[in-house]
């Protein structure tokens, strides 16, 4: 948690500088402050504070180093490609922090990195939902997520700059419920609900859509609001090829609506004016069945990241609290999957 | 026998003491964390007070669609896997019902604010849809 890991050992800082200097081609740099911030499950954030001589940042920067965390999933990305997505969707115009410098080399922190500028504001999806104060103002912030989710979704394949992105053919719906089952196989604890769930995706199973970029892990949580104004969409660790129906899926599905699950886009404001926001800037109409197909399928998604962020403190090596709590909110999925599925069930077998 | 008050009983008393004299001597970063082992102690104590017979009813129940045998679960699992309760309605609403018994007493235990928050009393029954989530899970 806070302020604990190897970053702040005098070597690292001093081949942090070393780095900067190098990569903005300033005289020298000198890192005042190095913390840890809060958030973050599967990377590590840390508030750098840098003062550059000479160079592109000349002057005070204050800026962000990610990295990643001892264990991880599967599915995310390197952050040599995670830097490289959000450099494109930098130049697509999206509100996204500006990526500056990206090393792999292991003899500055030991592990690969990137830095970036750091935005204003929170991102804590509790205080966000919960915020009273945000109220009138939510429907404009959803209707601008709308609008920056379709600006995300110009960036279409191919794009020489993101050749490590999978093709959608091996991402899609269908290749996630193998992925899903195969990891259910191994699993010590068998999930009858997921199992329906993913039955059911496999007999509703959606035409193929053109594929575009998503940020698949497009939600309240991460962005951030200085005040009411958006400042920063961030974490783009899962980006990918994908269904643009996906990404909506995935913001109105119910784990992301935190303190207000009645807001049922992001747990800030109803779904119109999200989708209004995305259908005007996209030109393209929301499909009501395909986002159902696609909540669904969020919350089998949540349901085994859950279940595989308890694996990395059970059989991972991590000890840690969180992490093993976390997989206790696969159950709150697989009710969701069954509330989705079967609405007439609720009353019945409650 | 074991000595009272028993383990599940001692919970709620580490826990009064964690969050009224330990959490305010704790510098303001670490306060979240202090909480996270608080609403952890919740769960122990209710997952530590739950009544097995509920669980080996339902895993009977399991064991009449699907065999007999310490597997039934995972042949549960594999049989919904394959739509093998799809040709028969009365099958299928079995296997239906089944999965609401196993997931409610669950987060009854996990998260019963989430449970509150979707319309759910606290004995499993319905009382409206979902409105705001007393007690936010994080995430």
């Amino acid at each position: 948690m806070a302020g604990t890991a190897s970053l702040q050992f005098e070597p690292c800082r001093v081949a942090l500088a070393r780095f900067l200097a190098t990569a903005s081609e300033a005289e020298s740099v000198e890192i005042a402050a190095l913390a840890r911030l809060r958030g973050g499950a599967l990377q590590e954030n840390w508030g750098l504070d840098a003062r550059f001589s000479g160079g592109s940042l000349d002057g005070e920067q204050r800026l962000v180093l990610r990295t990643s965390a001892a264990t991880g999933i599967a599915a995310s990305l390197t952050r040599r490609q995670e830097f490289a997505v959000q450099q494109a969707v930098f130049a697509a115009g999206v509100t996204v922090p500006e990526p500056l410098f990206a090393s792999e080399d292991p003899a500055i922190l030991g592990k690969p990195f990137f830095v970036m500028r750091r935005a204003l504001g929170i991102a804590a999806s509790d205080r966000i939902t919960g915020d009273r104060a945000l109220d009138p103002a939510f429907p404009a912030i959803a209707d601008r997520l709308g609008r920056e989710l379709a600006l995300i979704h110009t960036i279409r394949p191919p794009q020489s700059g993101l050749a490590f992105l999978a093709p959608y053919e091996k991402v899609g719906p269908a290749q996630q419920i193998r992925r899903f089952r195969a990891y259910l196989d191994r699993h010590p604890t068998p999930r009858p609900v997921l199992e329906w769930g993913m039955r059911w995706l496999e007999t509703h199973m959606l035409p193929p859509a053109a594929p575009v970029l998503c940020h698949h892990d497009f939600r309240t949580g991460n962005y951030m609001l200085d005040g009411a104004a958006l400042t920063a969409i961030l974490d783009w660790e899962f980006a990918g090829w994908g269904d643009p129906h996906e990404d909506i899926g995935w913001f109105c599905c119910k784990s992301w609506r935190f303190a207000r699950l009645d807001r049922e886009a992001g747990g800030i404001a109803d779904r119109t004016p999200f989708y209004r926001g995305y259908e005007s800037a996209s030109g393209a109409s929301i499909d009501p069945q395909r986002v159902l197909f696609w909540e669904v399928l969020a919350s089998v998604r949540w349901a085994v990241i859950a279940l595989e962020q308890c694996d990395r403190h059970m059989i991972g090596g991590e000890r840690n609290l969180d992490l093993a709590l976390t997989g206790r909110r696969a159950s709150e999925c697989e009710l969701e999957i069954l509330m989705l599925l079967d609405p007439d069930g609720i009353s019945v077998h409650a | 026998m074991r000595d009272l008050p028993s383990g599940a009983a001692l919970l709620p008393l580490a826990r009064d003491m964690l969050i009224n004299e330990l959490m305010p001597l704790l510098p303001e970063e670490r306060r979240p964390d202090a909480l996270l082992v608080a609403k952890f102690m919740v769960v122990a104590q209710r997952e530590a007070e739950a009544p097995a017979e509920m669980e080996r009813a339902i895993l009977r129940e399991i064991e009449l669609l699907c065999g007999p045998g310490s597997e039934a679960m995972r042949r549960f699992a594999g049989d919904l896997r394959i739509g093998a309760f799809e040709d028969g309605e009365a099958r299928e609403r079995t296997a239906r019902a089944i999965l609401w018994r196993l997931t409610v007493p669950r987060l009854r235990q996990s998260n019963p604010e989430f449970l509150a928050a979707n319309g759910f009393d606290q004995k499993g029954g319905v009382v409206g849809r979902a409105k705001q989530c007393p007690s936010p899970v994080s995430g």
